[in-house]
């Protein structure tokens, strides 16, 4: 039983930590709250729908996705986020609504109801003396692959260093020579991405319909302020908060289990207003 | 395309909803008010009970009505909600003054209309299975409740295979819960062991603890009962990813629902009053009337859909017994009729419910529905001692 809920926990966290990434790159460097990403959680479950009812091979699903959301998220910059970089506020309320718009063009594209999409694996293995699903261990080493390679891409790419620049200190850097609106444009580009991806990558555990995203979108606001916008903070905040949720649900109830990350969340901001790792 | 096509169609049914009720034959008509879910959680099956609907009525206006007079449908949305089915409610009884409700509505929307179909003293025939005990002298229902649906999936797990110890899984409403207490007390009652009852809130997705404690616990078989839609769909993927592979009936799942969870939901044991498999002529011929109706916007008929076309017909029957559509004789009258339909012979003479014919039958890897066995004629017992 200890066994299964140490993969349980440690699953979860992975699930959460490649859920709440996307929404995490665009809060560092843009400084913008994005509410529509739960929207693009949404569009790479139907991404996966697409590329698999076109008889792709499932896994194919996955970087199409992240493709369809990066491009995506490039033109909500480019026509939504932009004109408003002046009025934060406004941003976070377009965000909004746009998460709003995409749901519905959803539904008119593709109906309300639950869309079948296949999946890359199932079923279960023997793994530390436990028969556990192999999709959710999968996604652990997936999860992991994800953060190394942001943390390369910040840490080892012309782009990392220009955005870490803007995080810093946004006007330096544009003094610098720096093109801010390039590293904002591929920023959101590539946060609306990693959600998509996100999104893909859980659909063989979740139902792909319209409101995909949405259950998504407050534990990943969650995350993210706790982690205090780093990666490694996000996996520990993944952990801690994810752990949380499966030992309250394991040993009290599976409904309160629903609100632990809300409230854990809302105690450790509430002792560390900054957030876990930032000092 | 279809798809869109459908919208459309959605968007000039409402229309047709508008204008219709002002329309030349408005004098004579008999007026049967439909509050449905056309958005909120019924929207996906709504269209579909609207369907069976318009077909009973144009099969019967085109063999020249009921006493005489042509039928006309008044269709409003309820939002599936309480508060979406008071306006609705008010607006069919109060102002179109329609002659009889028919209709599949969640419980909730039924519970917040009820008031005001007594009130306006109209009949009312819920056409949705439900949890039961829900009971006024204008109410008539002609689809399932819990001790008609329960049984066949209890009683084949026990029988054949040999099920001793169950796990209940279930989203925390009340239909939900209501469903699992009635499943617990009848594999008490039947020499079974219960040994976990869990639930998530209606909009959970996350089913990993719960899973944990079902495989720890051994049990032989497992019964769920969920908030349609998602809750079902995720539960069944993350289980099978899970590798659980003991017998798994879901008393959520219709077969439409079960066909878009394709590989997934092969396996599952589903108890229904209507499957689209029955073999019966009603059935054959009424499917073909179905599409021959709707052709490529056909919503396939459902345990929702068909007990509204077969309330329609009821409702007809009851009139005609009466020789009018006074409210008073047409309720008197409708528990005596009985009507011939695709679920079979339809009579709610038992407390105003009706004791129903049920189907216990296995979902296939390809998304068909294999019927396993039928219950002729299950008892709906003690629903509404009182009337």
């Amino acid at each position: 039983m200890v066994g299964v809920l140490v993969l349980d926990i440690v699953t979860t966290a992975a699930i959460l930590f490649a859920v709440a990434t996307g929404l995490m790159i665009i809060l560092g460097v843009m400084k913008l709250i994005n509410f529509a990403h739960g929207a693009f959680l949404t569009i790479g479950g139907y991404a996966a729908y697409v590329a698999t009812s076109l008889g792709w091979n499932p896994w194919l699903a996955i970087p199409f996705a992240a493709l369809v959301g990066f491009l995506l998220g490039v033109i909500v910059e480019h026509v939504i986020v932009r004109p408003l970089y002046a009025r934060p506020l406004d941003a976070i309320l377009a965000t909004w609504g746009l998460g709003i718009i995409i749901g519905q063009l959803i539904t008119i594209g593709f109906g309300r109801q639950v869309q079948f999409v296949e999946s890359p694996i199932s079923g279960a293995i023997d793994f530390l003396g436990q028969s556990y699903s192999l999709y959710r261990l999968v996604l652990v080493v997936l999860a992991l692959a994800m953060g190394a390679a942001l943390t390369a891409l910040l840490y080892f790419t012309r782009f990392g260093l220009n955005a870490r620049a803007v995080i810093m200190n946004e006007d330096l850097a544009r003094g610098l020579g720096i093109d801010s609106t390039k590293v904002r444009l591929l920023t959101f580009g590539l946060g609306a991405a990693l959600a998509s991806m996100a999104g893909a990558l859980i659909t063989p555990l979740i139902s792909v319909d319209p409101n995909l995203g949405l259950p998504w979108l407050v534990n990943s606001f969650m995350l993210v302020l706790v982690s205090g916008v780093s990666i490694p903070g996000l996996m520990v905040a993944a952990l801690i908060l994810g752990g949380a949720q499966v030992i309250v649900s394991t040993y009290f109830s599976a409904i309160l289990g629903g609100l632990t990350i809300v409230v854990i969340a809302a105690v450790i901001l509430r002792v560390r207003p900054q957030g876990l790792t930032s000092g | 395309m279809v798809k869109t096509r459908f919208g459309i169609w959605v968007g000039a049914l409402a229309l047709a909803t508008v204008f219709g009720s002002g329309g030349v034959m408005s004098a004579e008509t008999i007026k049967i008010g439909i509050p449905v879910g056309l958005s909120g959680a019924n929207s996906v099956v709504a269209p579909s009970v609207v369907q069976a609907a318009e077909l009973a009525v144009a099969e019967i206006n085109k063999a020249g009505g009921v006493i005489g007079r042509q039928l006309e449908l008044i269709v409003a949305d309820d939002g599936s909600g309480a508060q979406g089915a008071q306006k609705a409610f008010d607006s069919l009884v109060f102002q179109k003054k329609v002659d009889v409700l028919i209709s599949m509505e969640t419980s909730a929307a039924r519970n917040a209309g009820l008031p005001i179909v007594n009130r306006g003293r109209v009949p009312f025939i819920y056409t949705s299975f439900y949890e039961g005990r829900s009971c006024s002298p204008w109410l008539y229902v002609n689809a399932w409740v819990p001790e008609q649906q329960v049984a066949p999936i209890v009683d084949y797990f026990m029988d054949t295979k040999r099920a001793k110890t169950y796990f209940l899984i279930g989203s925390d409403y009340a239909f939900g819960r209501g469903m699992l207490e009635f499943t617990r007390a009848y594999i008490d009652q039947r020499g079974g062991k219960v040994l976990g009852e869990e639930y998530l809130p209606m909009d959970g997705t996350d089913w990993t603890a719960i899973i944990s404690k079902l495989k720890a616990s051994g049990a032989d078989a497992l019964i769920t009962s969920t908030a349609g839609g998602a809750p079902n769909v995720t539960l069944t993927k993350q289980l099978r990813a899970a590798g659980v592979d003991i017998p798994y009936g879901n008393l959520a799942v219709d077969e439409g629902t079960a066909r878009n969870m394709g590989a997934d939901a092969a396996g599952i044991y589903i108890s229904a009053s209507y499957i689209t498999d029955i073999g019966s002529a009603e059935n054959k011929r009424f499917l073909k009337a179905m599409m021959a109706m709707f052709g490529d916007d056909l919503k396939t008929p459902n345990d929702l859909s068909v007990p509204e076309y077969e309330g329609v017909y009821l409702y007809k029957l009851a009139v005609e017994k009466a020789g009018t559509t006074d409210a008073q004789a047409v309720v008197d009258a409708l528990g005596e009729v009985a009507f011939q339909g695709p679920r079979g012979r339809i009579q709610m003479n038992k407390q105003h419910h009706a004791p129903l014919t049920m189907y216990l039958a296995q979902v296939q890897a390809d998304g068909g529905i294999k019927l396993i066995n039928s219950f002729k004629d299950v008892d709906p017992g003690e629903q509404c001692p009182n009337l």
